[in-house]
């Protein structure tokens, strides 16, 4: 066997190792999110609490901050209270919307849990999850910041909860609420 | 009523035909919904298709598969809007594009480069067996002896 010969096999099977290695050692529930930096699914639909038909065209222009959850997630119960808080440090500027989407649920449990845990922001049905698939959604809670051009810019799976609930705040809502481009980019957001 | 016989006469015959074609139309439909639905991956699964999966995930999407198949959309549309959704990660079979080659690709690269290197050890080997001496030829003095012991041994 020449020299050449053996590098060759050395050097394939290190990439073989490397790609091992970044399998098994890698996060088996990070899955890289499409849809961040594209058009936001329009949606449409009652609300949970008056049955108020909310859509996203009433937001166009706005940073909306879009939670999935639903009355039978622990996780959301674990969350909520971070939800209230995140919408009580921003709901007095102009530009900043939160909708909860309650995610395959029965209304009355729904409406008993914001009863319960408490309801400061809207929350749209989603009781089939037809929106849920169109945001790519995996499982509940997950939230998706929307920018005022109509872009999905963030997305996080699991409960917006210590580390997650500065990032959130800090890195992702406070840059795009102070941004000055509030001219909305004309989209399709059907494609 | 006499005139009214002959029209109750055709629908007897048409009524069942239009219910079967009914049928026929959900069982394609069934069978298009089935085929989508084993391309893709339920996402909350470990290595399940939509169509096998329990999750309450897959059983949402294959509504959504319904429902778009009976607005009439191709199976690649359906797939492309749930690709779009999703990624690369809900297609069952890798798309052939960019780095998925590697995949659809690298059994077939190593097996001919293992054959290849076989080839060329195998071939090493014979080529490196020293070829068989040829014998020494007999001496007149030896064949006659031999020649003589099987004389005399029969």
């Amino acid at each position: 066997m020449t020299r050449t010969t053996q590098i060759t096999i050395l050097v394939v099977l290190f990439a073989l190792l490397a790609l091992f290695y970044q399998g098994l050692w890698g996060d088996p529930r990070h899955i890289p999110p499409v849809l961040v930096d594209t058009p936001a699914p329009v949606f449409k639909g009652p609300d949970v609490e008056s049955g108020e038909l909310l859509s996203s065209e009433r937001y166009k222009g706005k940073v909306i901050v879009v939670n999935f959850w639903a009355s039978w997630c622990q996780e959301c119960k674990v969350e909520h209270e971070n939800l209230l808080r995140l919408y009580d440090e921003f709901k007095d500027h102009p530009e900043f919307v939160m909708l909860g989407i309650n995610y395959q649920d029965e209304i009355p449990k729904a409406r008993a849990y914001l009863q319960r845990y408490g309801s400061s922001f809207p929350h749209m049905q989603d009781v089939k999850g037809a929106l849920a698939i169109d945001f790519g959604v995996y499982g509940v809670p997950e939230t998706f910041v929307i920018d005022k051009q109509g872009i999905i810019r963030h997305k996080w799976i699991g409960p917006i909860v210590d580390n997650v609930y500065a990032n959130l705040t800090q890195n992702v809502l406070t840059p795009l609420l102070q941004r000055a481009d509030t001219q909305v980019r004309p989209y399709d957001p059907t494609t | 009523m006499f005139r009214l016989f002959p029209i109750l006469i055709v629908l007897c015959f048409v009524s069942p035909i239009a219910g079967m074609a009914k049928v026929v139309d959900e069982s394609e439909i069934d069978q298009q919904v089935r085929e989508v639905a084993k391309m893709l991956r339920c996402t909350v699964c470990q290595t399940e298709n939509i169509w096998e999966s329990n999750a309450p995930l897959a059983h949402q999407m294959r509504e959504a598969i319904r429902e778009r198949v009976m607005q009439g959309q191709s199976a690649e549309e359906i797939q492309a809007y749930f690709h779009s959704r999703y990624g690369n990660y809900i297609m069952m079979e890798p798309p052939k594009q960019g780095i998925n080659w590697l995949i659809w690709l690298a059994p077939f690269l190593l097996l001919f480069g293992g054959g290849a290197l076989l080839w060329r050890e195998v071939k090493g080997w014979v080529t490196k067996t020293p070829a068989p001496q040829p014998l020494p030829t007999l001496d007149q003095t030896s064949r006659r002896r031999i020649e003589r012991e099987l004389h005399e041994n029969q």
